[in-house]
């Protein structure tokens, strides 16, 4: 074999498994920590160390969220995870695209389970890809003009400036806020789905199962983390979609009051 | 076995059918037509009265006896190609109501139980028609070159007898070893991409069959010994790799061959290969 062909093999190989492992490392390790701390808006109630004076189960969520993403932006480091993170999507986006067209679906022909779990894998990648650039540019990039509402979300105001996001005004509901926020609902579904099964077949090709009743095995524990995923990031979008915008906003201003309080203190 | 739960269904419904077989009654057959390769591919029905026991190769060799199409315009005779008429050969294999399989096992009962039914042949999608059923797999053996599908004997001394084997190993391997190259696993893949251009063959996916003859020669004792050749071969493009796990292949294959043990057992083995390489590679 010619040296040319060899270290094409070697890339070939490199790349796929990359790509494999990428999916997995970090982004979906980044994706159950997101989903954990996004969904504290529909359980960090049961946070009672986020108790103020007067706060009823929907508050210690906002502030319970509210802290967490302070917690996150003050992390060191965070523009390099932010990086890496960006890097591995971009690199298993542009490969995942290129392999996804090199097959040819053929779920009319062939209609097993697995076969639509392979064609959704595809499909839930492309729409995957579309809105995590969605997410991020309005949220992180502050892309406004793409917000329905304009509102831009800001790290001080998480849950209210989301919720505004999500539902198209600081008032509620406007049909292209419910149109974001399905679209959100959608978003979050096909990626835990991407996930939990890029899992499930990347045992295989790792092999790390072979034997069908291991495929299967697997497949089970895959499909309850998936599940728990699921229902945390319903939890997320269901929670921020039905927030209600002046509740969120009042408990973040009493959150920063609180804090300048305590650094004002001169002792 | 959970071998398919689609497929399961299919047998139930084939079952239902033989039951209801209507006698004496005659079946539509459309079929897929090419004079040639590069030439276009058209249409043609053909009604057949169908005798008891019929399956689709005799009722291709009444319809070559009678080409003569349901409008009543005299044709040529469809070509197909077979061999055994057992189910063991392969050659017959083609794309029967919408899937791949063999034809000399398909029987008419399981699959147009009443008069008028229809039953559609066309030519396997994955591979070149030279003529109307009739396709060239040569690419099917060309991937088994690749992986060296077999066991090096050739040399200067007689190599003595082979190591004893395990009862257990030896079943494994016998399941894997009744492959018949026949390509329903490859026209099922949607991984597996026709290609026409014969210079593209050794980079484009492989397919399960010629992964898991790797895997059956890599388990043999004395094939072992090319083990490192065949890894090398499906580490690459086109190897092991481009399998997407669609699982369609371990679904229509005739044999029950455990295909995706096998693309697990070969996934395995390239990641043992690739850390081999890295480690004590020599290129
Ligand atoms: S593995 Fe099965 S389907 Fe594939 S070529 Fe062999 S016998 Fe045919
Ligand atoms: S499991 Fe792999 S080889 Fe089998 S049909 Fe799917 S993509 Fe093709
Ligand atoms: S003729 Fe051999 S398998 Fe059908």
């Amino acid at each position: 074999m010619s040296e040319n062909a060899d270290s094409m093999q070697t890339r070939h190989f490199l790349l796929r498994r990359l790509h494999s492992l990428t999916g997995i490392v970090p982004i979906g390790v980044f994706l159950i920590v997101h989903l954990t701390t996004n969904s504290t808006i529909a359980w960090g109630g049961l946070n009672t160390r986020a108790q103020s004076e007067g706060f009823g189960w929907m508050d210690r969520a906002i502030a319970t969220f509210q802290h967490e993403v302070e917690f996150i932006n003050n992390m060191p480091l965070l523009l390099l995870i932010e990086i890496t993170l960006w890097a591995a999507l971009g690199f298993h986006s542009v490969l995942g695209v290129y392999y996804a067209i090199s097959g040819k679906s053929n779920t009319g022909a062939y209609k097993y389970s697995s076969n639509f779990r392979y064609a959704l894998q595809r499909i839930t990648g492309y729409f995957g890809i579309f809105f995590i650039f969605y997410h991020v540019a309005t949220l992180r990039w502050g892309w406004t003009w793409l917000v329905p509402g304009g509102t831009k979300w800001s790290h001080e105001a998480a849950s209210s400036t989301f919720a505004a996001a999500i539902q198209g005004s600081t008032d509620g509901f406007t049909p292209v806020g419910f149109l974001v926020a399905c679209f959100y609902f959608l978003g979050v579904s096909a990626l835990v789905f991407h996930f939990a099964n890029g899992l499930w077949t990347a045992a295989i090709t790792w092999g790390i199962t072979i034997s069908r009743p291991a495929q299967k095995r697997w497949g089970v524990i895959c499909a309850g983390l998936g599940a728990g995923l699921m229902l945390m990031a319903w939890m997320s979008v269901i929670g921020f979609a039905t927030l209600d915008y002046e509740q969120a906003s009042r408990v973040e201003q009493i959150l920063h009051g609180e804090q300048i309080h305590l650094n004002d203190e001169p002792n | 076995m959970s071998e398919a739960e689609a497929y399961s269904y299919d047998a139930e419904m084939r079952k239902a059918n033989r039951a209801k077989a209507v006698a004496g009654r005659s079946v539509i057959f459309k079929i897929k037509r090419c004079d040639g390769p590069g030439k276009p591919a058209r249409w043609e029905s053909f009604k057949v009265p169908i005798e008891e026991g019929a399956n689709v190769i005799s009722s291709l060799n009444w319809i070559a006896a009678n080409p003569v199409t349901i409008e009543g315009k005299k044709t040529t005779p469809v070509v197909w190609e077979s061999n055994c008429l057992e189910e063991v050969c392969g050659a017959c294999t083609m794309v029967i109501n919408g899937r791949v399989r063999q034809s000399c096992s398909c029987l008419i009962n399981e699959y147009a139980p009443c008069e008028g039914d229809v039953m559609t042949l066309e030519p396997m999608s994955k591979f070149p028609v030279i003529r109307d059923l009739w396709v060239d797999r040569a690419r099917l053996f060309n991937n088994l070159t690749r992986v060296k599908a077999w066991v090096p004997i050739d040399g200067t001394y007689n190599m003595g007898p082979g190591p004893k084997e395990s009862h257990d190993h030896q079943q494994m391997r016998y399941a894997l070893s009744e492959c018949m190259s026949c390509g329903c696993c490859l026209d099922a893949c949607p991984q597996f991409i026709k290609e026409e251009d014969e210079s593209k063959w050794d980079s484009s996916f492989i397919g399960a069959h010629a992964i898991s003859q790797a895997r059956y020669f890599n388990e043999h004792e004395t094939g072992k010994q090319l083990k490192a050749d065949r890894m090398d071969a499906l580490s690459g493009a086109g190897g092991i790799n481009d399998c997407g796990n669609a699982q369609n292949c371990v679904k229509v294959c005739p044999k029950g061959i455990p295909l995706t043990e096998s693309i697990g057992a070969i996934g395995r083995s390239a990641t043992i290969h690739a850390i081999k390489q890295f480690f004590q590679g020599k290129k």
